[in-house]
């Protein structure tokens, strides 16, 4: 599959523009030209030679700080699509074979959770319980997983009533075999659209609160936080939110693109996201291919 | 005569079948939403076990004496059992009180209702927003599908829909506000002084928080626009003849705008979410800024009093949604 997703532009655009972020998260805090916290009198400096993207406002390398903060950005939404993961997928595949009364306790969880306004919640959870890294990615994990319920249910529904799991049944195959050999093999190309696209997601969230200041302790730089304190001082720096926001911009449209890719080659597989209460719009032929 | 009478009967039966199905898709509606309410509330209260904070620390300070502090948690009731809390606490909450705040005993619906205000007019002003222009967006977009009108929206809609709401608030800020001056940065001015300085105050929350919203409201129109113009009643109606203006109202709207409407319910918590951001930004003192800085403090009842105002929201909207949706395009309902 993986190769079928790269043989797309769209797939190798995505992974091209990935890989580079992934890089810039390893190397980044040994790339840098200067230290991220070290301070100087240059405050507020502009774009030259020994500051490429200048000074913030206590004189720290601009540059520094971006490629610094690249870390904390990329593993919290990395982090959060995986603790998402877990926490949707497996209840998602497992509330098919358990019974109606888990599935119906697991739905209604899911339900409140989707009603939830998620930022808000995100925000007052995690500074109530003492404003954590861990925490902010494990509340927004926990808000991030219905979907990957949804869609492991989905799958796992379609598969569990057709006719060659039957006939698995009837040949006395076990419930474990038949969900390791029949159902992962369905369930995993939608959940691999799925965690591309909440990396996406989580990374715009831990984004956000980051630029709330929600989760970081303060000299410590991330992406978010950058522009935060950019913000301030929009009139003496115009250009300055520029090269964070492209980084944030490009990086969940990788993830996008990332996403759509996968859906694209895994075929009616991939679209087995039918969420439980929304019908999805037929996709238009004419767009196929073409995005 | 009797023709007119029959009439009249029809017309009894078609309103009292309309009422019917709308008490049925309303009974459905609030069969789904109540579970949700619990749960939420539930869990919205666990949040005190869990975050062990009390007003004592707020109130008192580290070098409070042992008896102050119990003095003072017995007078916020802390001192009963989990669930004889709740069940005050809920009681409380369906009669409209939502508890007295930890950090200066007001009532804090009294502290919420004016930051709600605010909120609720940006969110309003958003939705508003995010839907006239999804919708102009995503029609024009299936009408002139395959022509490079369609793949400029389509394009555009792609790059809006991945810019978080506080990076597209920056560049509002940076380009309407510091470099056009067109309209101001930050502030909240009341309405009782006029329209236009209100208005112009909350023009750029709005747009930033609406992006969202219109694009997935555009996309879905989009392609629920593009499906029902291949079914074969379209073609029926333009070999009958049919205007084009026609066929667009008549046929295609209706039967494609349900996915849009639907998603309408889901972007609303987006847009509820998203005036923490926003408020940061425009430094309006709203509900979303309230939540945050009492977070901050550690004030419980204030955050579980705005986390259960922005739940009933949210399912009185999707309420709303879900019956609009019954009565426009029943068919997008089926299998809510």
């Amino acid at each position: 599959m993986i190769r079928r997703v790269l043989s797309r532009p769209a797939g190798r655009i995505a992974v091209a523009i990935l890989s580079v972020i992934v890089l810039l998260a390893i190397f980044g805090s040994a790339l840098a030209p200067s230290s991220p916290l070290a301070t100087t009198s240059a405050q507020l400096g502009h774009i030259s030679g020994s500051h490429w993207l200048g000074t913030d406002y206590l004189g720290r390398d601009t540059l520094s700080r971006l490629l610094a903060g690249s870390r904390a950005s990329i593993v919290g939404a990395i982090e959060v699509a995986l603790i998402a993961f877990f926490i949707g997928a497996v209840p998602g595949i497992a509330c098919v074979y358990l019974g109606r009364v888990f599935e119906w306790l697991t739905l209604r969880l899911v339900d409140t959770l989707i009603s939830l306004p998620f930022l808000l919640v995100a925000v007052a959870v995690t500074a109530l319980l003492g404003n954590g890294m861990t925490v902010a990615l494990l509340v927004v994990g926990v808000l991030l997983a219905p979907s990957f319920y949804r869609v492991s249910r989905a799958a796992t529904l379609s598969v569990a009533r057709s006719q060659y799991v039957e006939a698995a049944q009837l040949s006395g195959a076990s419930l474990t075999w038949i969900v390791r050999s029949h159902v992962l093999s369905k369930v995993l190309p939608p959940i691999s659209v799925t965690l591309a696209s909440t990396v996406g997601t989580g990374f715009v969230v831990v984004s956000s609160l980051s630029f709330l200041g929600i989760g970081v302790q303060p000299p410590a730089p991330t992406w978010g936080g950058l522009l935060s304190s950019d913000l301030n001082y929009l009139s003496y720096q115009p250009w300055a939110p520029v090269a964070p926001a492209l980084l944030i911009i490009a990086t969940v449209w990788a993830a996008n693109l990332l996403a759509d890719a996968i859906r694209d080659v895994s075929g009616d597989a991939g679209r087995a996201y039918v969420s439980a209460r929304v019908k999805r719009p037929r996709q238009p032929v004419l767009s196929r291919g073409g995005e | 005569m009797a023709s007119e009478d029959r009439g009249h009967a029809v017309i009894v039966a078609r309103a009292r079948h309309a009422s019917r199905s709308l008490l049925r898709n309303f009974a459905r509606s609030i069969a789904i939403f109540l579970p949700v309410f619990f749960v939420a509330t539930f869990a919205t209260f666990l949040l005190r076990a869990l975050s062990g904070l009390n007003p004592a620390r707020i109130q008192l300070g580290q070098a409070a004496s042992p008896t102050e502090i119990n003095r003072l948690e017995a007078s916020y009731g802390l001192n009963r059992g989990f669930f004889a809390q709740y069940g005050s606490w809920l009681n409380g909450v369906l009669h409209g009180d939502l508890g007295r705040s930890w950090s200066d005993g007001y009532p804090v619906s009294t502290l919420i209702r004016d930051g709600l205000t605010i909120s609720l007019t940006v969110a309003t002003l958003a939705l508003i927003l995010g839907v006239v222009l999804g919708f102009a967006l995503g029609a024009l977009a299936a009408v002139r599908r395959t022509t490079w009108i369609d793949r400029g929206i389509t394009s555009f809609l792609s790059v809006i829909s991945v810019i978080p709401a506080f990076v597209i608030g920056i560049v509002l800020v940076e380009v309407v506000a510091v470099e056009l001056k067109l309209l101001p940065s930050a502030g909240f001015i009341p309405f009782s002084q006029g329209l236009w300085p209100w208005l112009s105050h909350l023009l750029l929350p709005a747009l930033a928080l609406s992006f969202g919203c219109m694009s997935s409201v555009a996309r879905q129109l989009r392609a629920g626009l593009i499906g029902a113009y291949r079914e074969n009643y379209v073609i029926g109606a333009v070999v009958r003849g049919l205007s084009p203006r026609r066929i667009f109202f008549r046929h295609v709207l209706r039967n494609g705008i349900g996915p849009a409407l639907a998603v309408l319910g889901l972007e609303f918590p987006a847009l509820i979410g998203g005036s923490v951001i926003v408020e940061t930004i425009f430094a309006l003192a709203g509900f979303g800024q309230f939540a945050y800085t009492s977070a901050q403090t550690g004030d419980v009842p204030a955050v579980q009093g705005v986390l259960v105002i922005s739940i009933v929201l949210v399912v009185t909207f999707n309420l709303i949604v879900n019956l609009a949706l019954g009565r426009i395009a029943p068919a997008a309902r089926r299998g809510v």
